[in-house]
């Protein structure tokens, strides 16, 4: 650092965030909540306000008083080392936000904290710096083939050139968790659904470069939203499904705010959409789940946006579903743990914060814990493992609405 | 001049409670400039570069952020106003003692600012010749509301030193930022109570005589305006600013 220059710039923090800093009182409330610090052991660097007390002090000793008045007080490599760790160590579930008693923005204050130290050259951390690489290369994570998008697609699934709906498959159901692609396009067929894919013009939503704080690297994230946004123009489609809440998520927050402008069509995740179509009464189901089913609400389709209840619906109203909460639900729900990067980043922390909430349904000992994530599945049934319960199901709710309609989905072979 | 806002004496002045007044008020601007500046820094939109460090910028951003809609979470500026700045629901929601003991403080606080403010308005109305109410008259007429909303504020602070001593998780959490904000409360309130208690004779006096009455009001008021004023920019005080901005700029929060 040259004497007289700043140890960290405000690049990506808004002026607003840097006032945040200054409105947390230390109340404490986001560290009894926090599911990472809580998973870690209690590192007291995890804790949401410890963050943002670091983060303050680095801004004080760079643009404060002091710094205008004798030049910038140098923060030493190690200290922002270590503050990288702690601030990547966070699911970005915005638990802390919604606690926050002063109103603070966590999730994007994190983000952007992150996309901060990514631009300083000290983020992301470890594997998370794959993502850049393989979407640039690949147009998603998984460093598969963009023209096998479609390989999952049984010979029985019907899709339309062109349709009012447009099924955004997403990279995690399309290459790993196909059962969720298959369960959402044999529903969709078997209502009546005419629905359009994008195929290998599909770019990833890229949720986990901005995530982890590298949406402005190399425009990637802002390139892969417009070849989405524009695929999907030229398709015609006006309504976009969802059954991954980390696209959903990504495209209804993040792709108007990386394009500057709103979209022309709009966003529905399948949970919304079966809420509706059941409350048409156009839904007739045709067996029976008879199971005890709890609900896990991802944080990317619930803190961060808002939707609570129709996947509530869904699964109230499927035959033989016998619903149970869990204590720490809606709102107030605990992260499954995978979200943030953490999950390629730091597993173990991933691992432990899972297992949490899998003890969290255990509680309430029902046969299947469901959700309306690939990533929540992933991670909830890595913690189910860890524990050794297996006796629970941890499955999609889309996954249970095909098989109260009776489809099959024994012939989906998941690598 | 004789100065009636609780002291008396030929000693103090009105005058000199208003050049003191005013250097309170010129650290307070100095240092809330300088916070404006050092906000400033920031970008103006999500993702953007480092800005040149003017409290134009920190203004303009804020204003944008007021104007721009929630995707899920967001309520009109009057909803978030009364509820989550003027009620404090957040903090209600997540902790009734906590929120008991910031709401005593708070309105303790702020009315016997806007108490403090009445009187010094009807003095300067008398000093340039309006004689619409009698600052001595209006002084006794104010009595009872202060000592109402000063045990409020006492009630409040005393809950605070209670948590920061006996809570152990807060006890163990608390840093020199936390308890400089605590102290300087409590100096407040005490050398308020003393202040009047010395002047009326009463059980806050502690039978000191009266006419140590004067520099005890006087230095009550020095410790008042630094602490309720010019120490607010540099110091945990800030978040009276910044916590209602904070949750304005994100329509209550989520």
């Amino acid at each position: 650092m040259a004497k007289g220059t700043p140890s960290i710039t405000c690049d990506n923090l808004t002026a607003v965030q840097l006032m945040e800093l200054d409105a947390c009182t230390r109340c404490g409330e986001c560290v009894k909540w926090c599911p990472t610090y809580d998973a870690s052991g209690q590192e007291p660097g995890l804790a949401p306000r410890d963050k943002i007390l670091r983060w303050r002090e680095f801004m004080n000793k760079s643009y404060g008083l002091r710094a205008r008045l004798f030049g910038p007080k140098e923060i030493s490599d190690e200290e922002i080392d270590l503050f990288k760790t702690d601030v990547y160590s966070c699911t970005t579930c915005g638990m802390c936000g919604t606690v926050c008693e002063s109103g603070i923005n966590t999730i994007e204050l994190w983000e952007c904290m992150r996309a901060n130290l990514v631009e300083r050259g000290n983020g992301p951390y470890g594997k998370q710096n794959m993502f850049l690489k393989l979407i640039t290369e690949y147009h998603n994570p998984y460093m598969m083939d963009p023209k096998a998008r479609l390989d999952w697609v049984p010979p029985d699934v019907t899709i339309a050139d062109k349709a009012e709906y447009l099924y955004f498959g997403g990279c995690t159901a399309e290459y790993r968790q196909k059962k969720l692609a298959f369960a959402t396009a044999r529903v969709l067929n078997k209502l009546g659904i005419d629905f359009c894919m994008l195929g290998e013009d599909e770019w990833c939503c890229c949720s986990a470069l901005i995530r982890t704080g590298q949406h402005e690297k190399e425009e990637i994230a802002r390139r892969a939203a417009r070849a989405n946004v524009e695929a999907i123009k030229k398709t015609g489609a006006t309504k976009i499904l969802y059954a991954c809440a980390g696209c959903y998520r990504t495209s209804i927050v993040d792709w108007p705010r990386l394009l500057g402008e709103e979209l022309p069509f709009e966003i529905i995740h399948i949970a919304e959409f079966l809420e509706d179509l059941i409350k048409q009464d156009k839904i007739k189901w045709e067996a029976s789940v008879d199971k005890t089913v709890t609900y896990h609400d991802p944080c990317h389709l619930g803190r961060h946006v808002g939707i609570y209840d129709p996947p509530r619906y869904v699964l109230d109203n499927i035959p033989g579903v016998k619903f149970i909460e869990m204590d720490r639900i809606k709102e107030n729900q605990r992260c499954c743990g995978a979200g943030g990067g953490v999950k390629a980043g730091i597993p173990d922390l991933a691992l432990g914060v899972a297992e949490t909430r899998v003890q969290d349904a255990l509680k309430k000992n029902p046969d299947i814990l469901s959700s309306a994530c690939p990533f929540c599945k992933r991670n909830l049934s890595d913690g189910r493992d860890s524990l050794g319960a297996k006796e629970l199901e941890v499955e999609d709710i889309i996954v249970l609405v095909a098989e109260a309609l009776g489809i099959p989905l024994d012939d989906c072979v998941e690598t | 001049m004789e100065y009636y806002s609780g002291l008396s004496g030929e000693a103090i002045s009105f005058g000199m409670m208003m050049i003191i007044s005013f250097i309170a008020l010129g650290i307070f601007a100095h240092g809330m400039i300088i916070n404006m500046n050092k906000w400033g820094f920031g970008a103006t939109g999500y993702g953007g570069r480092q800005s040149k460090g003017s409290f134009i910028v920190f203004l303009k951003t804020f204003i944008s952020y007021l104007r721009k809609e929630g995707v899920h979470h967001g309520q009109p500026i009057l909803t978030t106003l009364v509820l989550d700045i003027l009620l404090q629901r957040r903090i209600l929601r997540r902790n009734p003692l906590r929120w008991f003991m910031h709401i005593t403080i708070f309105v303790g606080w702020m009315t016997l600012f806007v108490l403090s403010f009445t009187m010094f308005f009807f003095e300067i109305l008398h000093l340039v010749g309006f004689e619409i109410l009698d600052p001595a008259s209006l002084r006794e007429m104010l009595a009872y509301p202060n000592t109402v909303f000063s045990y409020i504020l006492l009630v409040g602070v005393v809950i605070a030193v209670f948590r920061r001593l006996f809570i152990t998780d807060v006890r163990e959490s608390t840093i020199a930022y936390d308890s400089i904000l605590l102290l300087g409360l409590v100096i407040v309130v005490v050398t308020g109570f003393v202040s009047e208690g010395i002047r009326t004779g009463g059980f806050w006096g502690f039978g000191i005589e009266n006419p140590a009455a004067p520099p005890a009001a006087f230095f009550h008021v020095i410790v008042s305006l630094f602490f309720c004023i010019a120490y607010i920019p540099y110091s945990k005080y800030i978040h009276v600013i910044a916590t209602p901005l904070t949750i304005l700029a994100n329509k209550g929060g989520e």
